[in-house]
């Protein structure tokens, strides 16, 4: 039990200087290793102070705060903070240090030697799709903000530090930008199964991100700690559900990913073919569309017979819009991308953005259809047998969001 | 893409068009001072010189007040960014911003007071001379630099000073290697202010017998000897202005990247 705690707060508070009431009142939390847990609640609630007290950019006022088995106020504060990754929403690079100096800031100060550090930086860099050879020497001014703030969170991952805290990260990015970011990130954690305190304002991100969930009120009291799943499903009083907001079901979608449905076969044909073949494909197959991939496999364009013009040489420029999402990606990014392409589905790609299959809609039906079910099998003991609670509906929930969760999250606490 | 096409273009260019930069922005300001100095040698070559003007318009004379001059004004520069920088850092330090007010305002006051009556009351106290003449010099000269280091370090975004805490710079490296580079331009135009400050008051140190071009002018005010009092002024004006250039010249080449 103990050797799977990563951070432990016992019964912390925090009254700052000249103020009445505590900012943070003895609040109590274990957070398990390689899990994300999300502090969500509305602004002021007190979820920053929370979480800078974890690395001691405030100090608590009592209570005792553990960091992988050792009191933090035991600890220098400026050698803790090197062993726990920090990304806040400004980003905070500094804008007179190129990029690869930024990144490579943290390791510096622990002392590797230039070579270490530059392999690092690059290695980083490549993580998150930024070619060192065009960033490294870049001002952070020269980059978009979606660069910055992944080179904010590469900063952070720099030494490896087993713990990360995140300040809203994802929050000044704009919805398209953030959403990639998103799925970036949870693509990282996959590998590197860090501990992350997750801090934001947007439950909709709390879902998304989160292993485990902690909706604050006021003075960061926990209102409900548990995994999206339950508390979606089961809010445990009116705040929380106030704060889950309207459309709860429609959220769900947010819990299920695209990998973990069936997808379908498109017809694919490739831009060099000519339209009459594509026409004979498409009165053999039935189908009311064929899908032009490129030489790389990646999808161009959805293409229907009314599409085609028998006079052209090539597939080139012909058809509607493809819209595409990765496996990662959630049911509701799927719905979002369904919508806005001309075929009604979202073909699913790699990381390359090869083509791997599509998404229809009736399929995300049926996925919906599946997930009203398990809930209603949940929910249905609980109503006829409280002291059994939901042992076994909780048991057989069958999102698999992530391959990061870990095992004794599937255990009812 | 074409944003990050664009940006590798403007890194590209930054080195040379830098240099040309900086050459268009401080060019102009050598050549005119240049034919400032030429036109007022011309002037006073062209005038029959009496035994009184002669004494104090010879190049011998002319250098060493200029050099005096010259040497009291940067050594109150230098004392100044020395004391002020070091007062300002102190000052903006958690646990000394409280004193930030009281300390603007004692400086405040040195820069109210008439400069004449600041040096002569030193004088009175601490002897003639140029040491004297330096102190006053730098009481009078403080508060452009120590103001603009408050104001410039408190100008740092919070946010850069949180994040690099937050990652585990220690107090000191989150000094030197955030607030006081990303503070330099805002600091540096205190020290060009109080380069041409010091300039300017250094004439009143002939007053406490320190030289200088004060000199210059008050024989030629007192004996009436308008070419002495013309070389005086002019030479005083483009020792400041020229201070003041080089002043431009190293805020530009310390002006951290990155920043616009």
């Amino acid at each position: 039990m103990t050797a799977d705690v990563m951070i432990e707060l016992q019964q912390v508070s925090k009254l700052y200087r000249g103020q009445k009431t505590p900012a943070v009142e003895d609040v109590s939390m274990t957070i398990r290793r390689g899990e994300i847990v999300v502090l969500v609640g509305p602004s002021g609630c007190g979820k920053t102070t929370t979480m800078k007290m974890i690395n001691r950019l405030i100090e608590p006022t009592s209570g005792r705060i553990m960091v992988d088995g050792s009191d933090v106020t035991s600890l220098n504060p400026t050698e803790l903070r090197r062993r726990i990754g920090y990304v806040i929403q400004q980003v905070g690079l500094f804008p007179h240090m190129s990029v690869a100096t930024n990144v490579g800031l943290v390791p510096k100060m622990l002392g590797w030697d230039r070579k270490r550090i530059d392999a690092r930086v690059d290695e980083l860099l490549h993580l998150v799709g930024l070619e060192p050879g065009q960033y490294r020497h870049r001002l952070p001014r020269q980059l978009s903000g979606g660069q910055q703030q992944r080179v904010g969170v590469v900063r952070a991952l720099a030494a490896d530090p087993p713990v990360m805290l995140m300040d809203e990260p994802f929050g000044a990015t704009d919805p398209l930008t953030r959403d990639r970011l998103q799925n970036e990130f949870l693509r990282l954690q996959e590998k590197l199964q860090k501990t992350i305190v997750f801090v934001t304002h947007d439950f909709d991100e709390a879902i998304k991100m989160g292993s485990r969930i902690a909706v604050l009120g006021d003075r960061s009291s926990i209102r409900q700690f548990d995994t999206p799943e339950r508390l979606l499903s089961n809010p445990a009083d009116k705040t929380v559900a106030q704060f889950i907001g309207a459309g709860a079901s429609l959220k769900q979608l947010n819990l299920r990913r695209v990998d973990a449905v069936d997808w379908d076969e498109a017809e694919l044909v490739r831009l060099d073919d000519s339209p009459t073949s594509a026409l004979r494909r498409l009165d053999e197959t039935g189908e009311w569309a064929v899908l032009s991939v490129d030489n790389e496999r990646r999808p161009v364009h959805w293409i229907t017979a009314r599409d085609l013009d028998p006079h052209q040489d090539n597939l080139r420029g012909i058809g509607g819009p493809a819209t595409v999402v990765e496996p990662r990606a959630t049911l509701h990014d799927a719905l979002d991308a369904m919508l806005s392409s001309s075929s009604g589905a979202a073909v699913v790609v790699d990381d390359g953005g090869r083509y791997r299959g599509t998404l229809t809609i009736d399929r995300l039906m049926r996925a919906i259809g599946e997930m009203r079910e398990t809930e209603r099998h949940r929910d249905r003991p609980v109503a006829e047998a409280p002291e059994t609670a939901d042992e076994p509906g909780a048991d057989a929930v069958p999102v698999q969001r992530r391959g990061a969760r870990s095992p004794a999250d599937r255990q009812t606490p | 893409m074409s944003v990050g096409t664009l940006g590798s273009g403007q890194l590209a260019d930054a080195p040379p068009s830098r240099w040309r930069a900086l050459l268009r922005r401080h060019a102009t300001m050598p050549l005119v001072l240049a034919a400032a100095l030429l036109a007022t040698y011309l002037w006073v070559g062209s005038l029959a010189l009496d035994d009184i003007e002669r004494r104090s318009l010879n190049a011998g004379h002319l250098f060493r007040v200029t050099g005096q001059h010259a040497s009291i004004s940067v050594m109150t520069a230098l004392l100044v960014v020395v004391i002020a920088v070091s007062a300002g850092v102190l000052l903006t330090r958690p646990a000394l911003r409280w004193l930030a007010p009281f300390v603007t305002a004692l400086a405040n006051i040195g820069q109210a007071t008439p400069a004449i009556g600041l040096l002569v009351l030193l004088s009175i106290w601490l002897g003639i001379g140029a040491g004297t003449a330096l102190i006053g010099l730098v009481a009078y000269a403080v508060l452009p630099v120590l103001r603009n280091t408050i104001v410039g370090i408190n100008q740092v975004d919070r946010h850069l000073i949180e994040a690099g805490r937050g990652i585990g710079m220690s107090p000191l490296a989150v000094l030197l290697r955030v607030e006081l580079p990303l503070a330099v331009p805002v600091i540096l135009a205190g020290v060009r202010t109080a380069l041409v400050l010091a300039v300017g008051v250094a004439t009143l140190a002939i007053f406490i017998d320190a030289g200088g071009l004060g000199g210059l002018i008050v024989t030629g005010i007192k004996l009436q000897r308008e070419p002495v009092l013309i070389t005086g002024a002019v030479l005083t004006a483009a020792l400041a202005l020229t201070l003041d250039w080089l002043g431009g010249v190293i805020a530009d080449l310390l002006r951290p990247p990155g920043l616009d």
